[in-house]
């Protein structure tokens, strides 16, 4: 049997329905907290090194580590953990939410019944 | 580092270590059939995090981190980022979405998603591809420990540690061991930790964490020996920095058998939180490797040792060097070494098995004998096998580059080529058989070209660096494949209605 779509295809630029819109919403922030923070470490790295020589970078120390190791190899692998425990826990509540709108469909009285 | 004679303490630790996996793997066969697993058991999402992890830990992990580190300082870091950012990408892209599928591998998924028995073809052979890489890098990291091990040379070692891998497979399929992917993870951390955690201490640094302890070795290294680690872009740009770490990032998401991991997990609410319990775990050996090379600098400083910058062996082996150079006893070491060697025997062993399934059911029945049969095909699976492992033991006879580089090839062709397919397949349904097999070509071409033609065209070598080829190699790639797509006819309505119904919940309507 020929099965033919009704409406024009969903993708992330352009999604459809409130469960997809609101995921890609979600997906977006989480990209771009992804995207900015590996590109703002390093941009903020290199225009220390740039402008100010090594010598504030010598001196910049975090957590025992010089700034830039302390934000590439501490800082962001923890970040991203961070992003995906937000992301989970999000995609949790839009789950329960989903569950409990399916619930409260089916269990729906009949008419004449009491609610 | 004592080379030329056998290190027995070491070889011990190392055969007791694999007996332990044997004899655990051994134990929990019995359990298989109440629970869940690929190669490997089913135990809750910490249990899916360690899989992860322990699926992901290699030679390239354990060894080659800290090689560059040695050799590259804060380049390295590209590695750190790019090897625990693709998680991201992989989680909120694609895991939730692979499971909706329902496919097993990635040729599976692209056979299925994009109706094309060529396209899937091609996806095999990539697969393939990218396994007999991977796993150059991992023979290389087995070759320089045997070598140290048994105090041979590289070639011998490569085929020594070749036979080992082979009878380690055959011994183990023979008595049906199961993978025991929790304990293989928490042994790794341990081999990994406790000797960096006896260094640190040694040193009077803060040993505890000796993930943050470490800095005090920078410090000491400029202080006393000069040492520039406070540019961290100056050997490097940050456009080299930028198209490694994110060609390793687009790789994690499109390594097949990091992929596999998604296919199979029971429920989508565990893969997800398997997801971060697995990151954890992996960016717990992240944080610890730099200090390896690191601290390996610091000890040939002391002893008046300089910067070894030609010997890509002993970069490689720096983490045993260097651990050797600052007193640590020998069991430590070994300790080190066998996690190294587990480490990389594990994943080869799993890559080489995907390797010669991909050729048994994708390949064989397809192009060599379309008529055959079941058993046919565990025989085919069984010869290509010994294949791979040959192929792989002779490419790694070449000194192509360091353990990390080569595996970072191997994640520039997964982001080339299997990470722009899932992609568009999963969130674009417009994208046909056509495009996607346009799109691999394409990332075939992109990945291997600077191999081939970088030295005679320095442009390209320097826009798609054959380890940071992804960079700007994914996104011309995904171009590509939606130009190509649109200029031919859509997939069938059924596929389309199925990824936007089933996999992303739009309404019909």
């Amino acid at each position: 049997m020929e099965v033919t779509p009704t409406h024009s295809d969903p993708s992330f630029f352009k999604p459809h329905g409130t469960t997809m819109r609101s995921e890609v919403r979600v997906i977006s922030y989480i990209l771009s907290g992804w995207l900015i923070s590996i590109v703002g470490c390093q941009l903020f790295a290199y225009l220390l090194e740039v402008n100010y020589s090594a010598l504030l970078l010598d001196d910049l120390i975090f957590f025992n580590l010089p700034i830039q190791f302390w934000l590439s190899g501490q800082l962001l692998p923890l970040w991203f953990i961070i992003l995906c425990i937000l992301f989970n826990l999000w995609m949790d509540r839009r789950t329960v939410q989903n569950l409990e709108g399916s619930l409260r469909f089916r269990v729906k009285p009949t008419r004449g019944e009491d609610e | 580092m004592a080379y030329g004679m056998i290190q027995l303490v070491p070889i011990a630790i190392v055969a007791g270590m694999f007996a332990l996996f044997i004899l655990s793997g051994l134990r929990s066969r019995s359990g298989q059939s109440s629970e869940y697993g690929f190669s490997g058991s089913y135990t809750g999402r910490v249990g899916i995090g360690a899989g992860i992890a322990s699926n992901w830990m290699s030679a390239a992990s354990f060894l080659g981190l800290a090689g560059i580190f040695y050799l590259k300082g804060y380049f390295g870091m590209a590695y750190v980022v790019g090897w625990t950012g693709g998680y991201v990408l992989l989680l909120v892209l694609m895991a939730t979405q692979i499971r909706r599928f329902g496919k097993f591998t990635a040729p599976d998924f692209v056979g299925f998603r994009y109706e094309s028995d060529t396209a899937r073809t091609l996806a095999a052979v990539i697969s393939i591809i990218i396994s007999v890489i991977y796993c150059v890098a991992q023979f290389r990291g087995i070759a320089l420990l045997v070598s140290w091990l048994f105090g041979i040379a590289y070639f011998p070692a490569v085929i020594i540690g070749t036979s080992l891998v082979v009878s380690h497979v055959v011994v183990s399929g023979a008595l049906g061991v199961v993978r025991n992917q929790k304990l293989q993870y928490f042994v790794l951390i341990i081999t990994f930790i406790l000797p960096l955690m006896l260094l640190t201490r040694k040193l009077g640094y803060f040993w505890i964490l000796p993930q943050f302890g470490y800095g005090a070795a920078i410090s000491e290294l400029q202080q006393q020996f000069g040492f520039n680690w406070s540019e961290p872009f100056a050997s490097t740009s940050l456009f080299e920095w930028l198209a490694l770490c994110f060609t390793l990032m687009f790789g994690t998401a499109g390594l097949p058998h990091v992929l596999s991991r998604f296919y199979m997990v029971p429920g989508i609410r565990d893969a997800r939180w398997g997801v971060v319990w697995g990151l954890f775990f992996i960016a717990l050996i992240y944080w610890s490797a730099p200090a390896y090379g690191v601290l390996a600098r610091l000890f040939e400083a002391r002893n008046g040792l300089a910067l070894n910058t030609g010997s890509a062996d002993a970069a490689d082996m720096i983490a045993l060097s260097g651990a050797g150079l600052g007193g640590a006893p020998l069991w430590a070491l070994g300790l080190l070494a066998a996690g190294g060697m587990s480490a990389a025997f594990s994943i080869t062993a799993g890559l080489l098995m995907n390797g010669s399934a991909s050729f048994s059911f994708d390949i064989y029945p397809r192009l060599i004998r379309p008529n055959a049969s079941e058993q046919d095909k565990v025989y085919a699976a069984k010869a290509f096998f010994l294949v791979l492992a040959a192929v792989v033991m002779t490419l790694t006879f070449q000194p192509w580059g360091m353990i990390a580089e080569i595996a970072a090839f191997a994640f520039a062709l997964a982001g080339n080529t299997i990470f722009p397919a899932f992609l568009l397949g999963i969130w674009w349904p417009r994208a046909n058989a056509t495009g996607v097999i346009c799109g691999m070509l394409t990332g075939l071409v992109i990945s291997f070209t600077p191999l081939f033609i970088g030295d005679s065209l320095p442009v390209i070598a320097h826009l798609f660096p054959l380890t940071s080829s992804a960079f700007l190699g994914a996104p011309l790639v995904i171009i590509v494949m939606i130009v190509a797509s649109l200029l031919t006819a859509p997939p069938s309505a059924a596929i389309r209605l199925f990824v936007s119904r089933d996999v992303h919940d739009c309404p019909e309507n």
